[in-house]
């Protein structure tokens, strides 16, 4: 009947309102209850002999040290290894500098061409068997011979399986076919391809002639203060302490480091207490745990920055002044503002704390200087280009900016975000105009940046965009056989300068990584590579319990 | 019915066939290099090239299609890019944290949604109807990743009642693995502190998912009710004077139950794909995170070995649901 249905029809209309009302005012006071500020409490601390770590470890893809090459994987074998020389951070001078480890002293011969290491004595692996110069040689030309994606850092000098002999117990030598900057062959011995492996187990291990690659994947075989437990992918890694470590048995009996992909999650766990440090933040976050009682930041710039390449095979970018005036047009305090802590300013291609940091940062926003060189270069009404970009915080806002800066001096810059599959396959091939992308030096040695921006010939970024400046490329070969520290430092100072103003790059930023410790984890130092914390002096205390 | 089983099985073979087949040719198509994001960008250019060489990506499309089908044939369904690793192993490594949580959120969904939809077709018209029908309409659309962050802010940071983001506190030692999956492990081992904390860490991720599907079942199943109380023998029994009780448990329900139970079937399929924000938000192991992780690296063999093995998860469901309906209805009979 109509009048029924009408009836009915307005009861539910009411009821609606009514939920819908309801809704609103629950879903609105539990959002406003949920981000009123806590006031921060201490947290009881219960367990001093576990270390947790909540980051994201799903980029890790194996723990050999022939095969590990990302951050997180490279942080968690320099615990398990050791190597012939260790990089070590020195927070005075700011700078990373190698020292001895397993080889306590060594000799370069006269022609630069031939290294000798003495071997310390004393030193076992976990499973107590002694290290001696038959493991050095068997890891090092393990490296050689499995030829996985970082070989390449020891190989690149020209090594191969014979250069590494042993010459007694305790003595190995290397011979290198051309002469090498002493500094620089060292800091690519410690980067984790030099670690050290237990050749018995690892040999016990092998399957189809693989040299133990499969299983030294998920399980180690060093001499390094801990030893690896289990790797649960996307859930855990769990480290336990080598009590027979030759330096010492550690404090901290046991590593957790727990994979946590939302990085509000890590810094809620860590708030309450059930993480003790925290990778990975944003700014945002940065911002709210600044203060918070119980929790410490800890921040270092690390060797990575980001740049922006211009293809020299794309027409306009031919001509330097064109981009010369990208380079004055980049509203540069827009980007600084956006990342406050977590960026510094950086011009030139090699990294703060690195040997050769060059600190010149001419360039700032400067529209009419950028319009006056893009008249001068011919292009008067500027012209349209395609920017690629990841798709990932902070580069894809970092892109806008570089958009919007470029729009203002007539340059109208069409932005394309990409995952990395897409973005690499399309980069390589040179087959990008403009481009926003990021770079870490492998080592802390200028050569690792100068082949980068520098080489052509080395086939990476100056190649990439299409960049042939044989002047760079010669400069950069020079400096990296120069022995004589002054004047390789000399050579870098020349050479970055170059780069700064004819090559294809504006670089934007060096980061800075900031991680959140609570209070009670110490000696915890973050270093410039992200990946020296030195799990092994860390420990746990606080003098009330609390922390 | 052994042979309708039977023959269904065997139906199994084309569709797997399909769905490999389908996703191969996609995937490959799409202009992006996997070896080369993997690698990273500092990886030198000949070493992608042998790194591409020896995953056998040079050779012709046609000839790693047949290779990957002779594989899978014989139990090898490549490997992950990412992982190095078999893909089937990667896979059961996954699986039974995602089949955990959703065995889990579907007690939830049914736990919830059923009754709800059953009360708002037995009063219909009235405020709980109403109310039903609103919470319809949103817990489907509420989305995973909001619901799982507020709730991890109410209940965990807030309040401390339940425990954060993964599957077992760093301080309880996990229990040996031989299902994969904690609950069942942990009483497996007779260790009752594992299982209570693996239920703990259980309750929330189970609760978002069980509300957003909880919706689905809640509509099916009030209409469903709505149906059957319109049939004549619904009336008949009203008019016969037995009490409202005996005429829904008895006369109601189980008719009501069969296009629920295809519901909870599509339902359950679906959650056993894992989902992805959830197990985000909850640092749960599961599959849709690798199956994610897998689409955006454009790791091949993965993507590849993920559908087959959704695919096949799916018919198994399906499989399920129909057999069911042949206890439920007797008059539903397969020859």
């Amino acid at each position: 009947m109509q009048a029924n249905e009408s009836i009915k029809q307005r009861k539910f209309n009411v009821h609606m309102v009514t939920i819908a009302a309801l809704l609103i005012a629950l879903a609105g006071s539990w959002a406003y209850v949920l981000t009123r500020p806590q006031a921060p409490q201490l947290k009881p601390l219960t367990n001093t002999s576990t270390l947790v770590m909540a980051t994201d470890i799903s980029v890790i893809i194996s723990l050999d040290p022939a095969e590990a090459y990302e951050l997180e994987g490279c942080m968690i074998v320099n615990q398990l290894y050791d190597k012939l020389v260790e990089l070590s951070w020195n927070p005075i001078t700011g700078q990373v500098e190698v020292v001895p480890e397993v080889a306590e002293s060594w000799e370069i011969s006269s022609d630069g061409l031939t290294w000798t290491f003495h071997i310390r004595k004393g030193i076992t692996f976990a499973d107590g068997s002694p290290l001696t110069a038959d493991a050095v040689v068997f890891s090092l030309r393990r490296v050689v011979k499995l030829g996985l994606t970082p070989s390449w850092i020891l190989t690149q000098f020209g090594l191969t399986e014979d250069s590494i002999q042993k010459i007694d117990d305790y003595t190995v030598q290397i011979k290198l076919p051309r002469k090498v900057a002493p500094d620089l062959f060292l800091s690519c011995l410690a980067f984790t391809t030099g670690a050290i492996v237990n050749p018995e187990v690892v040999k016990a291990h092998e399957q189809k002639g693989d040299l133990g690659n499969a299983w030294l994947k998920e399980h180690s075989a060093g001499s390094g203060p801990f030893i690896l437990e289990k790797w649960e992918r996307e859930s855990e890694v769990v480290l336990i302490a080598n009590e027979k470590y030759w330096r010492g048995a550690p404090r901290i009996k046991r590593i957790v480091i727990k994979h946590v992909p939302e990085p509000i999650n890590r810094v809620l766990m860590l708030e309450k207490g059930d993480v003790d440090i925290a990778f990975g933040l944003t700014q945002e976050l940065v911002e709210r745990v600044k203060d918070e009682v119980g929790i410490r930041l800890v921040s270092v710039p690390v060797f990575t920055k980001t740049y922006l390449a211009m293809n020299t095979k794309f027409e306009p970018f031919k001509d330097n002044r064109v981009r010369e005036a990208v380079r004055w047009a980049i509203d540069y305090n827009a980007i600084f503002k956006f990342l406050g802590a977590q960026a510094i300013p950086l011009q030139t291609f090699i990294d703060k704390g690195i040997p050769g940091y060059n600190p010149s940062a001419p360039y700032y926003r400067n529209v009419e200087r950028a319009r006056q060189l893009l008249a001068e270069a011919g292009y008067p009404n500027g012209f349209e280009v395609e920017l690629m970009a990841p798709t990932s915080y902070p580069a894809r806002d970092v892109a806008e900016i570089v958009r919007r800066s470029l729009e203002e001096v007539g340059i109208r810059v069409k932005l394309k975000l990409v995952t990395s599959a897409e973005m690499y396959k399309i980069y390589r091939q040179q087959a990008h105009q403009m481009i926003l992308a990021g770079w870490g030096a492998d080592y802390p040695d200028p050569d690792a940046l100068a082949k980068a921006f520098a080489d052509y010939r080395a086939r990476q970024l100056a190649w990439r965009n299409v960049w042939y400046d044989d002047y760079a490329a010669n400069l950069t070969e020079i400096a990296a056989q120069e022995t004589n520290p002054e004047k390789r430092l000399a050579l870098y100072r020349e050479l970055t300068e170059y780069v700064l103003h004819n090559g294809p790059y504006a670089i934007l930023y060096q980061n800075m990584a900031t991680v959140a410790v609570r209070t009670w984890v110490e000696n915890f130092v973050l270093d410039p590579m992200e990946l020296l914390p030195d799990l092994y002096k860390a420990y746990k205390e606080s003098v009330y319990g609390y922390g | 019915m052994g042979a309708y089983i039977l023959r269904r099985l065997l139906m199994l073979v084309p569709v797997l066939f399909g769905a490999l087949t389908l996703t191969f040719f996609v995937t490959r198509v799409i202009p992006a290099d996997p070896v080369g994001a993997i690698l990273g960008p500092q990886a030198p250019p000949e070493l992608v090239d042998k790194i591409r060489r020896e995953w056998g990506f040079d050779k012709p499309l046609h000839e790693q299609f047949v290779n990957y089908i002779l594989g899978v044939v014989r139990g090898d369904w490549g490997r992950a890019l990412r992982t190095g690793r078999p893909v089937l192993r990667d896979i059961l490594e996954v699986f039974p944290a995602t089949l955990e949580l959703a065995t889990a959120a579907l007690f939830v969904s049914v736990a919830v949604g059923v009754p709800l939809g059953l009360v708002a077709a037995l009063k219909k018209d009235t405020w709980v109807d109403h109310v039903v029908r609103a919470f319809i309409t949103i817990g489907s659309s509420t989305p995973a990743f909001w619901l799982g962050l507020m709730m991890l802010l109410l209940f965990y940071h807030r309040l401390g009642w339940l425990p954060g983001p993964g599957r077992l506190d760093t301080s309880i030692p996990p229990p040996p693995r031989i299902t994969g999956m904690v609950t069942i492990d942990s009483l497996l081992a007779g260790r009752f502190d594992a299982f209570a904390n693996a239920v703990a860490h259980l309750v929330m991720p189970a609760s978002v998912l069980g509300w957003i599907s909880s919706a689905g079942i809640a509509r099916i199943t009030r209409s469903s009710v709505l149906e059957v109380l319109s049939k004549e023998h619904v009336r008949a029994a009203r008019a016969k004077g037995l009490a409202e009780k005996l005429v829904v448990s008895r006369h109601v329900l189980r008719n009501a139950l069969v296009p629920v139970v295809t519901v909870i079937g599509v339902t359950y399929g679906g959650l056993l794909e894992g989902a992805v924000m959830t197990e985000t938000v909850f640092s749960w192991p599961g599959l849709g995170r690798y199956s994610t992780n897998a689409l955006l690296g454009l790791d091949y063999m993965a993507i590849t070995g993920v559908t087959m093995f959704v695919a096949l998860v799916y018919s198994i469901v399906n499989l399920a649901t129909d057999v069911i309906y042949a206890y439920l209805d007797p008059r539903i009979r397969y020859g």
